[in-house]
């Protein structure tokens, strides 16, 4: 079983990852935006990050960017309502792993952990 | 302020694949009406601005009857209270529906960008950014009605 980082500023969010994810037996670790992921990145040392891109405070794109530069192997999956082909572009230039676009299905995200943790 | 009907359209379709991805309840949409009001017509309303090529805001308003029903059925339990958690999980909707309608928005040429939503409790509350033309669509669920307000406009115009 995997420790996963869920960043999103929407409780709610967090709220249902830590469902999913707790109720598969993985550890849920969560911050509420960019600059939180980072303290909590360094503090947890999880094996997968899940992270939304619009946030408050520090984006996840700027967040992403700051976790790969500390550590170049940063498992990072971006989620984000907005699906344009831009954002997904950029974020897996900045080195992220996968990309998943809300609304989401739970088999889409338990998919994703399962992919990048195994 | 000059309002584009068409897009208007992509916030209808996006919200009925939302909702029923979300609750799996199917919506009824209802007659688009234009309205120039600077307040709140429902109890819970989720505001977004939006900037870009298409630019203004997009107001998604519910009973908070409705609103906690909707919740209900997201979190997969009672929400009895409309707490934090049922706010965030509104304004969560909100978002989502939005993000979609973007999408739609930039395939038609409009690239825009979203701002995080905003939870306004209350009818009747004044809202100066309201106090303009918006188009107006009732949609009816299961859980009651659904109003959303466009307020876009080309960026130029």
């Amino acid at each position: 079983m995997a420790k996963i980082l869920v960043v999103d500023d929407a409780q709610f969010v967090r709220v249902r990852y830590r469902k999913l994810l707790g109720g598969e037996g993985h550890e849920v670790v969560e911050a509420g935006d960019g600059q939180e992921a980072l303290q909590m990145y360094e503090k947890e040392d999880p094996d997968l990050v899940l992270m939304d891109i619009t946030m408050p405070v520090m984006d996840g794109i700027e967040a992403l960017e700051k976790l790969r530069e500390r550590d170049s192997e940063a498992r990072i999956v971006m989620s984000s309502a907005m699906g344009q082909e831009r954002m997904v572009i950029k974020a897996i230039q900045s080195g992220a792993r996968d990309f998943i676009v809300k609304p989401f299905e739970p088999e889409t995200i338990l998919e994703a952990v399962d992919k990048h943790t195994g | 302020m000059s309002l584009n009907v068409q897009f208007i359209n992509p916030f209808i379709s996006a919200a009925g694949q939302v909702i029923e991805s979300e609750t799996g309840a199917e919506v009824e949409r209802g007659g688009v009406t234009l309205h120039k009001s600077g307040t709140t017509s429902k109890e819970v309303t989720v505001a977004l601005g939006v900037t870009g090529d298409v630019k203004g805001a997009v107001f998604y308003g519910f009973s908070e009857a409705t609103a906690r029903s909707i919740v209900s059925e997201m979190m997969g339990e009672p929400v009895p209270l409309f707490d934090s958690l049922a706010e965030s999980a509104i304004a969560e909707m909100g978002n989502v529906i939005t993000g979609l309608a973007s999408v739609e928005l930039e395939k038609s040429g409009y690239n825009c960008n979203i701002a995080p939503p905003t939870v306004v409790h209350g009818r009747g509350v004044y809202i100066s950014t309201l106090d303009f033309h918006r188009l107006i669509m009732p949609m009816k669920t299961p859980f009651g009605e659904i109003e959303i307000n466009v307020a876009l406009k080309a960026a130029g115009e």
